[in-house]
């Protein structure tokens, strides 16, 4: 692998006196399809977190695309080419299906006060521009029929779907999802699954996958991290994942 | 709204124009009511920028107009005390005197809004507040505005054109702003500035940003209302003048440009119309906004949930 577009290096979170994350090693390349798994509260959502600025880590290092990236806001590591999504679903719950995602396209584009005042065709160019963009996105996840509806009156599966949406919308080059397969049914889960592959290929990006439903991590993912109480105790290919004792003794005992 | 948008601003402006070109025939003290609608339209649609679309709750948007008037006043009268102006250098110097209002209270929103903005929940209000009370005080104390006394013999400058026109382009603005891309930024973190964050926009950018705009216009409001009153004082921008644009905001159903515009437009006539009942104005006055609450809670109680149809 050539340099990885994401590497924590020994990365430690401590809220008082919970060790939530303690020095996790994760690198995750270019187009790379990552699980992370593990019991409730291992830590997985805090991985997340302290990956889009959130938290910044009590010790360790985070890379993204060669850059370090402490001290920087998640809005900016945004920029940078990370997104994400939200365990419990954080739409924009006064705007559209449309909106919502708009909302996250305007990241790459400037002069956004003066061309709003001002109106003239510079503006009309950007917003045409703007809502081909959602449009497009919209359409590749069948959503485009729900654009003017208020984003919280979806159903949840396509909730969780249009917060993927949103998150692509700032051209990402990892994404993050955490449990996007949560509240789903066994139909939709398997949408989800090919959805999620269709994703990575697309648009050529990494993905880093949160997720408790073992088929759906097992059937993308090219390689699994596991996380239990903080610390990472495997990581390896699913098949090597699965035989690991260590992986199975922790969840026996959750 | 596109172009639209700058036609409908060139429209109100005519109407402005024509309409003020008929008002010496007009009563004048309903005259005085008319600009006095137009000057609170300013103050809340644009605090319904920041307490309405951006979510904030700014307490202080009358210390906001008090920085305009004072600053705009002291500058007509100190350029117009050696020799009186004729009238166009008058309105010239009234216009420079309105933007010169409008951006000492932007520089002061940036201010007072750049330390307590960074920070989540509650500090605006409370900073606002206090914002609000300690520059009542400043005014007060400094001999340059009049101390307690405040500044008198301000020229009459504001006409209904000025009034109507400015309010006009306060609601291009806002109105333009929040329907954009750009602008969805605002409506975003006011949902929620986790999510916003986590989609490249900066909250803190987009509040500041709210803030100062909103103070701008909040200044001019303060310039317009000192050339009408002709009589400034620190006494007028209590807390209380405040709340009233508060009020304003929350009945016109936060984040409503349309909404606000009416509550702004009936808040300041009623009042005026219930002088006559003076014991009992206050009581009417109250009556009403219960009624009122009670016909549009989701007015009222709009922080958090609203529907996603705004204009
Ligand atoms: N801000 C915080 N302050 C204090 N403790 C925290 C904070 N965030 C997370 N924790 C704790 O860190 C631990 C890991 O939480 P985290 O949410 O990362 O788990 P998780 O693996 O995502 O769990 P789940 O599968 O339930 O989502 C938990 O014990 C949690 O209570
Ligand atoms: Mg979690």
């Amino acid at each position: 692998m050539s340099m990885p577009l994401l590497h924590l290096d020994q990365v430690t979170i401590r809220f008082g006196g919970l060790t939530a994350v303690g020095e996790v090693d994760l690198t995750i390349g270019a187009n790379e399809l990552v699980g992370l798994i593990g019991p409730n509260g291992a830590g997985k959502t805090t991985v997340f977190n302290l990956i889009t600025g959130v938290y910044q880590p009590t010790s360790g290092a985070i890379t993204f695309n060669g850059q370090t990236t402490s001290q920087l806001k998640p809005y900016q590591l945004t920029k940078l080419g990370i997104a994400r999504t939200f365990q419990n679903i954080r739409l924009f719950a006064s705007l559209s299906v449309f909106d919502n995602v708009r909302a996250a396209v305007q990241v790459h584009r400037d002069h956004g006060i003066r061309n709003a005042l001002w109106r003239g065709q510079a503006f009309r160019d950007g917003e045409a521009a703007v809502e081909k963009q959602v449009m497009e996105l919209l359409e590749i996840f069948d959503l485009g029929q729900f654009r003017d509806e208020e984003a919280k009156s979806l159903p949840y599966g396509n909730q969780r779907r249009l917060e993927i949406v949103r998150a692509l919308a700032t051209k990402p080059k990892l994404l993050l999802l955490d449990e996007p397969a949560a509240g789903m049914n066994p139909t939709e889960k398997a949408e989800l699954t090919k959805l999620i592959r269709f994703i990575k290929d697309k648009f050529q990006i990494a993905v880093l996958l949160v997720e408790h439903d073992m088929q759906v991590v097992m059937g993308i993912c090219e390689r699994i991290a596991v996380l239990d109480y903080g610390v990472k105790i495997a990581e390896g290919t699913p098949t090597e994942v699965r035989a690991n004792p260590k992986v199975i003794e922790a969840y026996l005992g959750e | 709204m596109n172009s639209g948008a700058k036609r409908w601003l060139l429209l109100a402006i005519v109407v402005a124009f024509v309409t003020s070109c008929f008002s010496a025939s007009f009563n004048r003290y309903y005259l005085g009511v008319a600009i006095d609608v137009g000057i609170s339209t300013i103050m809340a649609v644009s605090l319904n920028l920041i307490n309405g679309h951006t979510g904030q709750f700014s307490l202080g948007h009358a210390g906001f107009m008090a920085v305009g008037g004072f600053t705009a006043a002291r500058l007509t009268l100190t350029l117009s005390s050696s020799a009186p102006p004729d009238s166009a250098q008058g309105i010239a110097l009234f216009v420079v005197a309105m933007l010169f209002g409008g951006l000492t209270a932007a520089i002061t929103g940036l201010a007072v809004g750049l330390p307590s903005l960074r920070l989540r929940g509650d500090y605006l209000a409370i900073v606002t507040l206090g914002f609000g009370e300690i520059i009542r005080v400043v005014f007060q104390t400094s001999e340059t505005f009049g101390a307690a006394t405040g500044l008198t013999g301000i020229p009459k400058q504001t006409t209904l054109f000025w009034a109507m026109s400015v309010a006009a382009v306060t609601v291009y603005v806002v109105a333009c702003l929040v329907n954009s891309t750009y602008g969805r930024g605002f409506i975003a973190v006011h949902d929620d500035e986790v999510a916003a964050s986590a989609m490249g926009i900066s909250p803190t950018r987009y509040k500041v940003t709210a803030f100062v705009i909103g103070a701008f216009f909040a200044g001019v409001a303060g310039a317009l209302y000192a050339h009408h009153k002709q009589v400034l004082k620190p006494d007028g921008f209590d807390f209380m003048k405040s709340i009233d644009y508060v009020v304003m905001v929350i009945l016109g159903g936060m984040g409503r440009t349309a909404g606000v515009i009416i509550a702004a437009v009936l808040l300041t006539v009623l009042p005026e119309f219930l002088r006559g009942f003076a014991e009992y104005r206050m009581i009417i006055y109250s009556l009403l906004i219960i009624a009122l609450m009670l016909l549009r809670p989701q007015g009222l109680f709009a922080f958090q949930k609203k529907s996603q149809t705004r204009s």
